[in-house]
């Protein structure tokens, strides 16, 4: 069996979600009620058995610390398994990352310690499910030096792309990063093949590949630079997301946007979401506090603690409002005469009485005050809390109402 | 006149390459570890770098990533009495790995061959 070393980029700064971004990374952002954007990459890791996995950090990562701390002490190091966090060290440049391909480079000491066969490069922005062990299969089988996967989107969507063009065999034979005019599907003249940013290298052309990089003038980026240089001289294969997906619904969100976010968490609420998060055979492992189990209370003429076609947690307490469309994270209290509803409420939140909430996400441990409307005058939204063009409704954490 | 900077913490051999490398037409200029080497760079703008692997205060490991860290091209040789370090993934970062021995043939050869590559990058 090949060793399999794992480096997950967490270092985003996810600047296009702020405000949920104003004090945590990207990959730390709460998704699902009871997750963390990364809980997903890191259950993938875990169900494909993958056990040695580095977290390469930089921007505001204490509160990514802490969740990993907390949440993901479950290897065992006297099997030499291990979930690391290494933060940006500065041990070769004195910079902050300048690019993907450059925070693996200052992390060469790390892969010489390890010196794994195969070097997984994941990032920690993506919501989806896959068996890494069917694409180090394919990579293996292919006799590649690299394999990137892909899925197909839009054409539309090519800018916020790389976009791969592939022969019969799968090997890659063009890489264009986020371009204007894309190289579309041969027979499906709507499509892209899009890199997901999921690479598998063989470490030692990895080593090497990186260290030209990095003496040169480059932006040091795996799109941008790494791969195009690689196709022209090395085994570069595609491997195609659906031949992993474990979902089997071609689900692959990346939630950067404040709107994206939105309507991933919606998704969840659907009778049957695209997101199946009760598959026992692909558990999404999360941290959980020991909070008292949810409940809804009070059944009274005009005062019904109710929550529909909503996701409730631990903790929460629906008591006598109501809640409709609506994704709550722990330890949530909605109080009586309160309305909640097509919002996104994390940890810690208070609706207080007669309050009315409508297409928001409320941060963590906001107290919303008695009779507060949120959502139903945009203008007044906009002069305190984000509002973005489709009209959704940002309230920051520790803000005072 | 083209400027090499050698690292190396026994005397005797800094002495000798840089009798040898003056001799060959080099300015010459000496360090005697990874952080001097690193003052050296940024004072004296060399145009190579011989770096010697095992050294007190700063070893040439270090060193080499702090120096790509500064000038992310200057040509690097790393030489060592040992041939092992050649399997460290730092030491594929110099652009050469010549091993010590008392016939300097080998680097001085080197030496010439990375000051042109230079020239036509």
């Amino acid at each position: 069996m090949k060793k399999v070393v794992t480096m997950l980029l967490a270092g985003g700064r996810g600047e296009r979600l702020y405000p949920l971004t104003r004090d945590r990374a990207k990959p730390a952002v709460p998704f699902g009620a009871i997750y963390r954007v990364i809980d997903f990459t890191l259950s993938n890791c875990i169900n494909s058995e993958i056990r040695h996995i580095y977290i390469l950090t930089q921007y505001k990562s204490t509160s990514l610390h802490r969740h990993i701390q907390s949440g993901w002490n479950i290897l065992s190091p006297a099997l030499g398994e291990f979930i690391e966090v290494i933060p940006a060290q500065q041990r070769i440049d004195e910079h902050w990352y300048r690019g993907t391909a450059d925070a693996i480079f200052q992390n060469i000491y790390t892969l010489q310690h390890e010196k794994p066969d195969l070097v997984l490069i994941l990032s920690g922005d993506h919501i989806y499910k896959m068996d890494y062990r069917k694409m180090i299969a394919y990579h293996l089988e292919k006799g590649a030096d690299l394999t990137v996967a892909s899925i197909r989107m839009d054409r539309n969507l090519s800018k916020e792309f790389g976009v791969m063009e592939v022969d019969r065999e799968g090997r890659i034979k063009g890489f264009q990063e986020k371009p204007e005019e894309p190289r579309t599907i041969p027979e499906d003249p709507d499509g892209i093949l899009a890199s997901m940013g999921i690479y598998i290298f063989n470490t030692e052309i990895l080593v090497r590949r990186l260290i030209e990089d990095a003496r040169s003038d480059s932006n040091h980026d795996f799109g941008k630079d790494i791969i195009p240089a690689m196709i022209k001289k090395d085994r570069v294969f595609n491997f195609d997301f659906s031949q992993g997906d474990c979902g089997g619904q071609g689900y692959w969100k990346d939630v950067g946007t404040i709107d994206a976010y939105y309507e991933a968490n919606m998704d969840l609420v659907a009778v049957i979401p695209q997101l199946n998060l009760y598959d026992p055979e692909w558990p999404i492992l999360a941290h959980q506090q020991p909070y008292p189990p949810a409940k809804t209370v009070l059944l009274e003429e005009g005062r019904v603690g109710m929550a529909i076609n909503s996701i409730l947690s631990h903790g929460s307490i629906i008591s006598g409002g109501s809640v409709k469309r609506s994704v709550l994270s722990p330890r949530v209290m909605v109080h009586s005469y309160a309305e909640v509803k097509d919002s996104i409420l994390l940890s810690g939140v208070d609706v207080g009485r007669h309050a009315k909430i409508r297409k928001a996400i409320i941060d963590k441990d906001v107290q919303i005050p008695e009779r507060m409307e949120i959502g139903y005058n945009l203008d007044e939204d906009a002069k305190r809390f984000t509002v973005t063009a489709s009209g959704i409704v940002v309230v920051p954490k520790w803000i005072k109402l | 006149m083209k400027k090499i900077l050698v690292v190396e913490d026994e005397e005797g051999l800094r002495l000798l390459y840089e009798e040898e490398l003056e001799t060959e037409g080099y300015e010459v200029i000496t360090a005697r570890n990874g952080k001097e080497a690193i003052q050296k760079l940024e004072e004296e703008k060399p145009d190579l770098i011989i770096l010697d692997i095992v050294m007190p205060v700063m070893d040439g490991m270090e060193a080499l990533g702090r120096i790509v860290g500064k000038d992310r091209k200057i040509p690097i040789i790393l030489n060592s009495s040992y041939s092992g370090y050649r399997e460290d993934f730092m030491s594929w970062v110099a652009d050469a790995y010549v091993t010590k021995s008392s016939d300097l043939e080998e680097l001085k050869a080197k030496v010439k061959e990375l000051l042109e590559k230079g020239q036509t990058r």
